[in-house]
């Protein structure tokens, strides 16, 4: 198979991601939209590292995962943060500053 | 898929061991090292020494790296730089000058977070930033008299991150230390202990922008990447300059990584989280964030820059102009209409990534050089004012709203006169290390071609300067309030951080010639 | 300079589209609004649930996805070091046992502070 396919799926992927990171309004999906897009990227390295026959691309895998396993983790505790605070996770909420 | 298994087993008895120069590491060794250690402390130093046994460790360790990195000063003046951990990192002249400018700075940050005089029930962070606010919880947390002291370790982190953000070399490690530098950053501005609020708010907005923002970054990294073959900036450098046989690849990548760099410096169209964290985090932290960050992330964008990518340079720079331009505009012309303290900071703060652009596109030497200098000069006034905002407090905690400023000049001469002193840097008069710093940035953008550039700069910069001597008309000649707040004496740390401040401002403002020397020595990027 | 028209010319599009179909949506549509048409459409679910009695939601999920990382996410760092881990020798050891030592400072942090435990 052409592996030009796999990159046109981890840009679609990553335009879905960053497309619901714009439109969503619940932190925690616009969350899962970044996370969506880290994972496209991982998609698109992987695959430059089968066309280019070397390893890097594999590695860098690796690292994007705990990268956003480590996001995740401070992500998460700062929505919770917010939520036991407001009682609502949704970002339109977030609105005591603006300019 | 089991081809490629096969392809790993074959190649599995041919990689040679790595090495790794841990000498030539050693400062970014150390700040994480201290940073593990602080989470030790943490674990298991019982509550009332953790204070103290935190500001040791931070402040010796970050004394320590700083020795190292003057120590490795004399190899990288004798080899012009060398490249460390097979690639990974770069330890050359902007690399040791930068480092050598985020620890002093460190240091002072440190110093700032640890004030306890200020505040009566303690300092300035949530003791117990999980209590919702307004709880039962939090209330017991505040009258069993808790202390935050997880911010030591957390500002080590993001302390290391910036330590190896300008100096990484290859775009994985440039990530990495990117998210080293921003995770802890996220969290630390949620943490106030007034307006507790506004602080879980800024620290949401920060993530959320920032999280998207380094996806891009990743994703331009990809981009490069199949481009190029090579995630190692001198390949990528070589790869550009060869036959272009698929553009798209190289341009969007480009356009993409310097979203996520742009974005870390708060530059004009990326800014819209920076008034907002600056206004919401911890001042102390603000200060943090304002000056160290933006000292990190313009080095990693000069690197990217000129060492990825000089064959591009013709490529480049009409985006970065219109970036340099529009930041410059904006955070000037926003400025002008803010009314609260910590908010008309940050848009200055855009204003000056601004400035500090016009010196990154004249992509020559001078350049590097005078950005450098830009850097230090800006990262010790944008220090020094926050640390002042500190100190103007009434019964609700900081009194940063402009209108409580009125008249402080009279009240508290030393202090509106040390803030004086500050917003003439920020505006660049004479005799302020502001005027030389753009003075260096606006020379070295005529000299490489961006004439327009350094039009818009000027007029930019007078309007900037404008707003500023508004505050001080504001503090000096009007009639203090009644009901006006007070200005608290700090102690010691403080008052130490405030007085290096407005040491810096001045002694570059009027003799910069040893500091510009030295950024010129220390502008050669190792390719 | 000329490899930026395509891009200003397609932002100039882009920008044109959503300046006339808003506004001509604005001039020529009907206008009834009502409370759901005002949402953000999110494929038929509610944008922004929320926990029923309008208070209490357990966190103790969270703080074990949080402390997953930990015990699980690192891991993946063992395998290529698995693989090459003849050619690497002492030093791949070495840099491994210091990897592992600082997670285990993390968990040491955990188990102190109370996060294992469920109650």
């Amino acid at each position: 198979m052409n592996p030009a396919n796999y990159l046109y799926l981890a840009a679609l992927l990553f335009t879905v991601g960053a497309a619901g990171v714009l439109l969503r309004r619940n932190a925690i999906v616009v969350f899962m939209c970044v996370e969506l897009m880290l994972n496209a990227t991982n998609l698109a390295f992987v695959t430059f590292a089968r066309m280019h026959g070397n390893y890097d691309g594999q590695v860098i895998a690796f690292f994007t995962m705990v990268v956003a396993a480590a996001e995740v983790v401070v992500g998460l505790s700062i929505i919770i943060a917010i939520f036991r605070s407001r009682r609502t996770a949704s970002v339109d909420d977030a609105n005591l500053m603006k300019w | 898929m089991s081809s490629g298994l096969q392809l790993a087993a074959d190649a599995a008895d041919k990689v040679p061991a790595p090495s790794i120069e841990y000498g030539k590491l050693s400062p970014m060794l150390i700040v994480f090292g201290i940073a593990v250690a602080g989470v030790l402390v943490e674990a298991f130093v019982p509550r009332k020494a953790r204070y103290v046994t935190h500001l040791v460790v931070a402040l010796g360790g970050m004394a320590a790296a700083f020795g190292a990195v003057l120590a490795l000063i004399p190899g990288v003046k004798d080899s012009g730089g060398e490249i460390a951990a097979v690639g990974a990192v770069a330890v050359d002249g902007p690399t040791l000058f930068l480092q050598g400018t985020l620890l002093l700075l460190g240091i002072v940050s440190v110093l700032l977070m640890a004030e306890r005089k200020l505040e009566p029930g303690g300092d300035a962070f949530a003791p117990q930033a999980a209590a919702a606010p307004g709880s039962a919880q939090e209330k017991e947390a505040a009258a069993a008299g808790l202390r935050q002291t997880e911010v030591y370790p957390l500002a080590m982190f993001a302390l290391g991150g910036m330590l190896l953000f300008p100096a990484a070399n290859d775009l994985l490690t440039l990530f990495v230390a990117l998210e080293v530098m921003s995770l802890p950053l996220y969290l630390l501005c949620g943490l106030a202990r007034r307006r507790r609020l506004l602080s879980q708010e800024a620290a949401l907005k920060y993530f959320l922008l920032g999280a998207f923002s380094s996806a891009f970054f990743l994703f331009g990294v990809a981009l490069l990447y199949g481009y190029s073959g090579s995630v190692r900036l001198d390949r990528i450098a070589v790869a550009t300059g060869g036959a272009m046989d698929n553009d798209a690849l190289l341009l969007i990548g480009l356009a993409m990584v310097a979203v996520g760099l742009l974005f870390k410096v708060g530059a004009v169209p990326f800014h819209s989280w920076t008034p907002d964290v600056y206004q919401g985090a911890p001042t102390p932290i603000t200060g943090f964030m304002a000056s160290a960050t933006k000292v990190a992330a313009f080095g990693a964008l000069l690197r990217f820059f000129y060492v990825a990518l000089p064959g591009m340079k013709w490529d480049w720079r009409p985006m970065m102009t219109g970036v340099a331009i529009v930041t410059m505009v904006v955070g000037a012309v926003i400025a002008i209409t803010q009314t609260d303290v910590k908010r008309m900071l940050a848009y200055s703060s855009i204003a000056h990534a601004g400035f500090i652009l016009t010196g990154m596109i004249a992509a020559n030497e001078a350049g590097a050089s005078s950005t450098l200098f830009y850097l230090v000069a800006y990262g010790f006034v944008t220090l020094g004012a926050f640390a002042v905002v500190t100190l103007v407090r009434d019964a609700g905690g900081e009194a940063t709203h402009l209108s409580r400023w009125a008249g402080l000049g009279r009240r508290s001469p030393l202090v509106a006169g040390v803030f004086a002193v500050f917003l003439l840097a920020f505006a660049g008069i004479p005799l302020t290390s502001g005027f030389s710093g753009k003075f260096a940035v606006f020379q070295a953008a005529a000299d490489g071609g961006a004439g327009s550039l350094v039009i818009v700069g000027v007029l930019c910069s007078a309007i900037a300067a404008f707003f500023y001597v508004r505050v001080i008309v504001l503090m000096f000649f009007s009639e203090p309030r009644a009901d006006g707040p007070t200005v608290v004496v700090p102690s010691v740390m403080t008052t130490a951080a405030i007085a290096l401040g407005v040491t810096v401002t001045v002694v570059l403002g009027i003799v910069p010639q040893p500091v510009l020397d030295l950024a010129d020595k220390a502008a050669l990027f190792v390719h | 300079m000329n490899l930026y028209a395509p891009i200003l010319a397609l932002g100039g599009i882009a920008a044109a589209f959503g300046v006339v179909s808003l506004v001509a949506g604005a001039l020529t549509g009907p206008k009834r609004y009502n409370r759901a048409k005002l949402e953000a459409y999110e494929c038929g679910i509610e944008p922004t649930p929320q926990p029923a009695g309008g208070g209490r939601f357990p966190v103790k999920y969270y703080l074990t996805a949080m402390l997953f990382i930990i015990f699980d996410i690192e891991i993946v760092f063992l395998y290529p070091w698995a693989v090459y881990f003849d050619s690497l020798g002492i030093f791949g050891l070495v840099e491994m046992a210091l990897f592992i030592a600082t997670v285990f400072v993390a968990y040491a942090y955990l188990w102190r502070r109370g996060g294992l435990e469920w109650d």
